[in-house]
């Protein structure tokens, strides 16, 4: 062979040391007696860990073909066996898109959801804080295939988790390792395509074809594979509750309806589970959110009627008022915060027959109602006992799915590859997204003897998933920003912009996937990210314009823009 | 405009070929097809060229990361093709199209990393993957080694490597269900010989899977030019224009190729056994049960590569698949 010393020195070695480090594998490190070869490993038992592991299991192809293992350090046993009275709801719900009830559907999860404890969006209000400016979504609009779906549905996580886990004990092939801790993960090689090896607190070591991390915002699996992630937090945290209220009268709708108003300090949500009872997400400063944590039940149920009627000037000031006394270390009174309201409802000529009065006689509404009650959600009388939490809002986008290097045959999913404002009700729609296509880029592998942990092969998952996770976190990043300010001139061009939004119906369109619909079966595959893709250039143009607005408030004198401004609001309803 | 720069292009690289070079390549393949006599078809320039590159073989995003990126689409060809005449030769057939290649021999001509063969052994295939360098074999095999499923001490291993020429393969009685040698043959010394060695180590029957490029301006751009040259994507001097192959002088050959008696050596072909494409090369239509060719397609956006359509000519301008089966009657006559 035509080949010179140096050139064959060069390949032996390479050789070399390719062998050798088949030989440590082989030979040092952990005893190979307790390294367990596992195809897919999964970090985390979460809704989409558990999806993942029961679509993996659902599917013929890779239940023949995969040895699949799901590991959790948690006792998932016990949200099994979850049973809960019909009168009483987790804090911790989610609103699924009917694009993510088809998916569970078909892996045949669903059937294991109880379903009277989910409830059916038929209609959306949205509204600014500031201004009033309104958009109204309703199922109707949509051309559902499956009237009865809603634009979306509320279901408790914990009902999910529990369906996931039941469809799982159908499905011996997938090995759940619960109350299992991850101590260590490594690479069994420093060479390039490495192999993971996951070891465990009871001393095995499962070695992966494809290490998927589930494992939530802080993600370990995302850790070890050295994958950097890009992200801020909001300053902001969001309070959870399960609300207690009356049912709605004779001439009202069904409790279907949920509710979002944009307050300068964040939006407050109201996501109905059942004729009685709803679910509370709201948004505030962190300040402000201890303040409400700590205080009493009635005070807080108090201000969640206040948040959703009260004008926003008015609203401030109750604010300050919780902070001061939060600060002082008194707790406010019901009465004293009752008597406050009673004074600003007198001022904003707010009558106690009004749909926008929070002191209405609670229980008195028989017969017709207040005109406009639709417009506000029924009053919370209490809030369910031990609901109250909190956790901080962040947005967080890993900088791939896929690890390298040292991080090879490593995959992220759901909050641990983004973490997004819960304003849109989107994060796990997108993590059972990323299930979806992850399963389905492990299907076409299986099909063409592939090997499902090799670069190449996921290449797909991340190439049909990053792009859209990442139109809609900056759509929804951007509302949050949006609608985060009292400026004038910002909320005279929010104002205009959401009228201008409720116009246009592709806008709105997609805007009501943010809310969690979908166009059923006659929409092509394309249409949901094309419906963000109008959805974030919509709000580029908001974004836009609030920019002008702000410039041209800046040139104007004070009382010239404080009187355009007041004199635009004054001619919207 | 665009091709008077691409013959100004043509003209000053140094390793392009001149006119004078395409046309002997012409004579040369001709000239090859025709030849008689055994030739080993390893060039060792080309041994020495990949053994130089072996290493990188299985760096996903390196030197070979197009052809990571096409073996879905060979494995979907090869896979398809074999089911639908499964299908056809018996049509109560429950199995699926993954199980298409579930217990069949066969052997990857020119495995390199072994790529295809680790890909064929998933499929349930006994597998024996083959190349002339043995730094190649050394990867193919380190490589397997680390997988559980395809290292040979875990007994259900069904994919084996050697260091072996083709033609030596010859001498041992196992004949083949599928021979596959993808992207070889525009890298041997002689085509013709290579071609009738890959055919007579197919059992009567089996089938032959071929992927190489087509010599035309558009292959010399975009293998050469852009991928060698301008992207150095691909290594300088791994390709080389004169021994592209058009895919009309592969189908012609098999027009007139025609299976020796016993699967002997090479003995003069009777002339009353059929060939192995019986349709005139007047027409572009192919027989389903006989033979198919296809483009490959990249798609730079989705960075991905698909399979042409059946009837996509166009599409054969570049990189292209080719599956033709051993008649199963060697001596049938001709219709």
């Amino acid at each position: 062979m035509p080949l010179s010393r140096t050139t064959t020195g060069r390949f032996a070695n390479r050789i070399f040391r390719q062998s050798l480090t088949a030989q440590r594998y082989q030979s040092t490190g952990i005893p190979s007696s307790e390294v367990i070869d596992t195809d897919v490993v999964i970090v985390g038992g979460g809704p989409a860990g558990l999806a993942l592991a029961s679509t993996l299991g659902s599917s013929e192809s890779i239940r023949n073909n995969l040895k699949v293992t799901l590991v959790d350090g948690g006792d998932l046993s016990k949200i099994k066996t979850w049973n809960a009275p019909p009168t009483s709801f987790s804090n911790r719900v989610v609103s699924l898109t009917n694009k993510s009830k088809a998916f569970l559907t078909d892996i045949g999860a669903w059937d294991h959801v109880d379903e009277a404890r989910t409830n059916a969006v038929e209609h959306m209000q949205v509204w600014d804080g500031v201004s009033d400016a309104r958009i109204e979504f309703d199922a109707q609009d949509l051309q559902l295939t499956r009237v009865n779906n809603g634009m979306a549905t509320l279901t408790e996580i914990l009902n999910l988790q529990r369906a996931l886990l039941r469809h799982l004990d159908n499905l011996p092939n997938i090995q759940l390792l619960h109350r299992t801790k991850v101590t260590s993960i490594t690479a069994d090689s420093e060479d390039k395509g490495s192999w993971p090896l996951i070891h465990l607190d009871n001393n095995s070591t499962l070695r992966a074809r494809l290490l998927v991390g589930a494992d939530g915002f802080n993600s370990p699996v995302r850790t070890f594979a050295q994958i950097p992630s890009f992200g801020w937090g909001y300053n902001t945290q969001a309070i959870v509750a399960t609300l207690v209220h009356p049912p709605r009268g004779a001439f009202e709708g069904p409790n279907t309806t949920a509710y979002q108003r944009f307050l300068p300090t964040g939006p407050i949500a109201f996501l109905p589970l059942s004729p009685t009872m709803s679910s509370l997400v709201w948004s505030t400063k962190p300040a402000l959110a201890a303040a409400l944590q700590a205080a009493d039940p009635n005070v807080l149920a108090i201000m969640i009627n206040a948040a959703f009627r009260l004008p926003h000037l008015s609203m401030k000031y109750l604010h300050q008022r919780i902070l001061e006394s939060h600060a002082a270390g008194i707790s406010i009174l019901p009465d004293t915060l009752r008597q406050e309201l009673q004074f600003r409802e007198q001022s904003h000529a707010v009558g106690p027959t009004s749909a926008y009065s929070s002191l209405q006689i609670i229980g008195g509404q028989q017969g017709i109602p207040p005109a406009d009650s639709e417009m506000v959600p029924p009053l919370v009388t209490q809030i369910q006992a031990g609901t109250v939490a909190s956790f901080p809002l962040k947005y967080n986008h890993a900088e791939t799915y896929l690890g390298e290097g040292v991080g090879a045959r490593t995959v992220l999913v759901g909050d641990a590859a983004h973490t997004i404002h819960p304003l849109a009700g989107q994060g796990l729609n997108l993590g059972l997204g990323d299930v979806e296509s992850l399963a389905n880029c492990i299907t076409a592998t299986i099909a063409t003897g592939g090997d499902i942990g090799s670069y190449t092969s996921l290449l797909r998952y991340s190439q049909s998933r990053y792009l859209a996770n990442h139109t809609v976190m900056s759509a929804v990043d951007k509302l949050h920003k949006l609608y985060s300010t009292d400026s004038d001139a910002i909320v005279w061009a929010r104002s205009v912009g959401v009228e201008v939004l409720n116009e246009l119906d592709s806008v709105k369109a997609a805007m009501m996937m943010s809310a969690g619909a979908d166009f059923g079966n006659v929409a092509p595959p394309s249409w949901s990210a094309s419906g963000w893709n109008i959805a974030a250039s919509g709000v580029e143009i908001l974004a836009k314009a609030t920019k002008t607005a702000e410039a041209v408030g800046n040139t104007l004198t004070s009382t010239i823009g404080a009187n355009l401004s007041t004199f635009i609001r004054s001619t919207r309803p | 405009m665009v091709s008077t720069i691409l013959r100004q292009t043509f003209l000053q690289q140094s390793r392009s070929p001149s006119i004078r070079q395409i046309s002997y390549s012409c004579r040369r393949l001709n000239g090859a097809l025709k030849s008689g006599p055994s030739h080993n078809s390893v060039n060792p320039d080309e041994i020495a060229h990949f053994s130089k590159l072996s290493s990188e073989w299985w760096d996903e995003q390196g030197e070979f990361s197009f052809l990571h990126k096409m073996n879905p689409v060979r494995m979907q060809f090869i896979r398809d093709r074999i089911f639908e005449v499964a299908q056809e030769e018996n049509p109560g057939l429950s199995s699926k199209p993954h199980q298409a290649l579930q217990g069949l021999d066969i052997l990857d001509v020119g495995c390199g990393g072994g790529l295809l063969s680790e890909s064929l052994a998933r499929m349930g295939a006994n597998t024996l993957g083959i190349d002339a360098s043995q730094s190649n074999i050394a990867i193919a095999s380190s490589h397997a080694s680390a997988d559980p499923a395809l290292k040979p001490a875990s007994g259900r291993s069904n994919l084996r490597y050697r260091n072996a020429p083709a033609e030596t393969l010859l001498l041992e009685p196992k004949r083949y269900d599928v021979v596959c040698s993808m992207e070889v043959l525009e890298h041997v010394e002689n085509p013709a010989d290579f071609l009738s060695t890959c055919a007579e180590l197919l059992k009567p029957g089996g089938h032959l899977f071929l992927s190489t490029i087509a010599r035309t301006p558009t292959a010399y751009f975009l293998t050469i030019l852009v991928a060698e040259d301008i992207l150095g994507k691909v290594s300088k001097g791994t390709h080389t224009y004169a021994k592209y192959i058009k895919p009309s002088e592969l189908l012609d050959y098999f027009r007139d190729y025609h299976s020796p008696p016993n699967n002997q050596l090479k003995t003069s072909p009777p002339v009353s056994s059929r060939p192995w494409i019986t349709s005139p090369s007047s027409t572009t239509y192919l027989n389903r049960s006989e033979a198919d060719i296809r483009g490959l397609i990249y798609k730079p956006l989705a960075a991905r590569w698909s399979l042409a359509p059946r009837d996509a000519w166009w599409a054969l301008e570049c990189n292209y698949m080719l599956w033709v089966r051993k008649p199963k009657e060697p001596y049938a006559a001709a219709r």
